[in-house]
């Protein structure tokens, strides 16, 4: 199925529809129990250092535990883990899926992270670094511990302002439905990709974004993918995001473009070429 | 140039039977005096007595206005100028000479990398940008020297100098033997078919009007309305003018923006004070507190206004010197030209928000120690400096040796905080207990706790670790820590960094800064320079710099083919 036809937009509301029940309804239960700190204004109060746990940033679908590059052993391997695609199906349209393999192949020279590019969303958010959420009365700026990476979540726009320029960390805004801020992030240049196995979208990727306390120190993170150059209908991602307890938490400057250097440059060092003869 | 004469009298002259000349041109430059310097000096114009925002080129008289510039002349209404040399090959070589550095020359090649042609049925012709985007096409015609036309670029390029002439008369002549253009006394006017056939309006741009002079301001106003088209402006005399001529502005129909002006115009007063304020702390200004009660000092800054300003002060200046808003304006200028003298004029002038605000007339930064110099450094600091440890070799075996900011890693502190010629937004977001300072330059976050005990650590980072505390309302950031590696005038690694944020108005944030770094320092030194709040037209772009760091390509390509490699 290369395109979207009218009947498939009718049953991802649906879906979204369903899905959205079901995620309300597991939130009443724990919600229940948590004593979320609160901001000023009577929202939750977000401010904090939080970090996902897992192994989304190496496949965001279950993945069986796999070798790395050999160099590495059983640092460089890849650990096995469930997958944070609700369904754990992706939908690729038919050329999107051959895609997204050809982007596997070639994760070790291909892959953004690698290169120290910044990670796009919704892949910052599970990297495995922390980050921090600095939630003021104008905007909320989500500042990653990668790449120097960082959104502002404009909380403060009566109406969604175009992107500038395409980007890779996009355009985002912000609203709260009840306890949930619901940002909606767009704007992207289709330079990102999702995790280290290659899944990616392109420049029509369209997110939108729900991180929904679940008690004083998890936040539930959902994220539903739209993208309708790459995806025959939208899917959703979710995990929980951790608040990191330690009294001496900070998201570290993480400078690694000096780490890909030798990736991307290293042909060109004096010598270079005698080296490889 | 003696083409007029017994022709003119055979003209119909529309103009309520005025006799109409071309008063002037003008030319935008935020520096008029260096303008004027620029003309004088290579394209031999005159200085005009008691005027020091215009030249008289030949006939021509040229006005510079003191403004922002939109764009150069190329794609609007009037392609060039042009000026009549007797030999362009010379002066083309002469001008190449001059560079491009600074208030330079910045030639138009041909394709075949050549800077001038001899153009078959026109003349030995080279093409040069004046610094502000005029082009300006040099022309070697002997039967006239000095100003020689202004070249129109129209959608029906003989329809056009047929509207030019019914308007403003002239006398059609032919330039060349196959070239037809319109005579006046000052100049030929010439028009070429556009390339789109649409050209875009000359206002604001580099060459902004061409100035016709009418005996009678109001009838001439009222023919032009007359025949259709709209005034843009009605006769007045502008504040500021020098004299009590009037002008009036209409736009043609081929986008040239067209002036009327009186007898009495004598261009403007170059606006010599009013811009202080800036500086000034407003007296009972109660900063704003967030909702959680921690100073306000969220929003966009902007160091645009303070590019240009020296870290040390001239050793001749005393302390208590400010700069006039003409100086500053010619200083930022002058320091723009010098940094990115190689962009293109149109890019910068087009993108660049430093061209929006007022540049600050604070001479230099540096306010401690009180001479505004940099205290003495080390011994030990002297001698690294002289053996250049701190410097790359000239060519580059690989990334380490170019500089952090070349390599998209850093700017480094406090040259993160310096404004530079692009890229000077700040945003400033808080949180309760937190603040952020990012900056749009190569994108770079500080994370600056607020009351955090020091880290006491081991660990080195680029930027240092920053922690902060309120003094008032100042915010105070204390950082350490620092690896060493992005120095900022020979700073080391064990450089305390204080900086000071205090909201002196809305639109203004004082930064200040002191360095102790007593391996470097015989003393601590502070600099200060106030941003300014840039909320209405400035949203940080993501600057993704090491993505595109074609530049690293580039320069290790050039590198590893240089034969001194």
């Amino acid at each position: 199925m290369l395109k979207y036809l009218p009947g498939l937009w009718v049953s991802k509301l649906t879906w979204l529809a369903g899905c959205m029940v079901c995620c309300l309804g597991c939130m009443n239960v724990i919600a229940a129990e948590a004593e979320f700190p609160r901001a000023w204004d009577g929202h939750p109060d977000l401010n904090g250092v939080w970090q996902a746990l897992g192994t989304a940033h190496w496949d965001i679908q279950d993945h069986s535990a796999m070798a790395g590059p050999p160099a590495f052993g059983a640092i460089g391997a890849i650990p096995p883990g469930r997958g944070v695609v609700v369904g754990n199906t992706i939908p690729y349209q038919e050329w999107a899926l051959a895609q997204k393999q050809q982007n596997f192949e070639n994760r070790y020279t291909e892959d953004p992270e690698i290169k120290c590019f910044l990670p796009g969303v919704p892949r910052a958010t599970y990297l495995p670094h922390p980050f921090q959420i600095i939630h003021g009365d104008q905007k909320i700026m989500l500042v990653y511990g990668f790449a120097e990476a960082s959104r502002t979540i404009h909380m403060d726009k009566e109406n969604p302002e175009l992107s500038p320029i395409d980007s890779y960390m996009g355009r985002s805004h912000g609203r709260w439905d009840g306890d949930t801020l619901v940002v909606d992030a767009a704007g992207f240049n289709g330079q990102s990709w999702f995790d280290r196995a290659g899944n990616f979208a392109s420049a029509s990727l369209h997110v939108v974004e729900r991180y929904t306390p679940v008690n004083a120190n998890a936040l539930m993170y959902e994220a539903t993918i739209e993208d309708p150059n790459v995806f025959t209908r939208p899917w959703t991602i979710s995990m929980p995001l951790y608040r990191r307890l330690e009294d001496n938490a900070r998201v570290l400057e993480y400078k690694c473009v000096e780490f890909s250097e030798e990736i991307l440059y290293g042909h060109l060092r004096a010598g270079a070429d005698a080296q490889e003869q | 140039m003696k083409h007029k004469g017994l022709l003119l009298l055979l003209l119909l002259l529309p103009l309520s039977g005025q006799a109409a000349s071309i008063s002037h041109i003008q030319l935008a430059a935020p520096s008029p005096l260096q303008a004027v310097d620029w003309y004088t000096r290579f394209l031999d114009c005159e200085a005009i007595e008691g005027r020091d925002e215009a030249v008289h080129c030949h006939g021509m008289d040229i006005e510079f206005d003191a403004r922002p510039i939109l764009g150069t002349t190329l794609g609007t209404g009037v392609d060039h100028i042009s000026f009549s040399f007797p030999d362009v090959a010379a002066k083309m070589d002469e001008l190449e000479r001059i560079g491009v550095g600074g208030l330079g020359v910045r030639l138009q090649r041909f394709d075949d990398g050549a800077v001038w042609r001899d153009i078959d049925g026109f003349f030995v012709v080279g093409f040069i940008f004046d610094p502000w985007g005029t082009s300006i096409e040099l022309v070697q015609d002997a039967a006239h020297q000095g100003f020689h036309h202004i070249h129109l670029s129209a959608s029906d390029p003989t329809a056009t100098l047929d509207r030019y002439q019914a308007a403003f008369g002239g006398t059609r002549g032919n330039v060349t033997a196959t070239l037809d253009g319109l005579r006046f006394d000052e100049a030929w006017l010439l028009a070429s078919l556009h390339e789109t056939a649409n050209p875009a309006s000359t206002e604001g741009r580099a060459l902004d009007h061409i100035a016709f002079n009418v005996d009678a301001i109001d009838s001439a106003v009222a023919d032009i309305e007359n025949s259709g088209i709209a005034l843009q402006q009605a006769p007045n005399v502008p504040a500021n003018a020098r004299g009590n001529g009037r002008r009036a502005f209409f736009v043609s129909p081929d986008n040239v923006r067209l002036a009327l002006v009186e007898a009495g115009w004598a261009g403007m007063i170059l606006q010599e004070s009013g811009g202080d304020e800036l500086t000034q702390l407003l007296d009972n200004y109660e900063a704003p507190m967030t909702p959680w009660g921690e100073p306000d000092l969220q929003g966009i800054w902007s160091g645009d206004a303070a590019h240009g300003i020296r870290l040390q002060r001239p050793e001749e200046v005393s302390a208590d010197v400010a700069l006039s808003q003409v100086e500053a304006a010619a200083r930022r200028e002058r320091g723009t030209l010098q940094s990115i003298w190689g962009y293109e004029r149109e890019w910068r002038d087009t993108t660049l928000g430093y061209t929006k605000t007022a540049p600050l007339t604070q001479v230099a930064m540096i306010i401690d120690p009180p001479d505004g110099r940099l205290p003495p450094m080390t011994d030990a600091a002297m001698a690294n400096r002289q053996t250049g440890r701190n410097r790359g070799p000239a060519v580059p075996a690989g990334p380490e040796d170019l500089s952090s900011w070349v390599r998209c890693i850093t700017q480094g502190l406090p040259n993160h905080m310096m404004p530079t010629v692009y890229n000077n937004g700040l945003q400033i977001v808080q949180g309760p207990g937190t603040v952020v300072i990012q900056k749009e330059m190569i994108h770079e976050n500080r994370i600056i706790p607020i009351d955090a005990a020091p880290a006491n650590d081991t660990i080195k980072h680029w930027l240092g670790e920053s922690r902060g505390w309120w003094e008032d309302t100042t915010l105070v950031i204390e950082t350490r820590n620092f690896n060493g590696r992005s120095s900022f005038q020979g700073s080391s690694e064990n450089m305390v960094l204080t900086e000071r944020l205090t909201r002196l108005t809305t639109n203004l944030l004082q930064y200040q800064f002191t360095v102790d770094d007593p391996d470097v320092w015989t003393q601590p030194w502070t600099a200060m320079f106030p941003l300014v709040l840039d909320n209405a037209q400035y949203d940080l772009v993501e600057y993704a710099c090491h993505e595109g760091n074609y530049s690293m390509f580039n320069i290790l390509t050039g590198a590893r083919e240089n034969p001194r490699d």
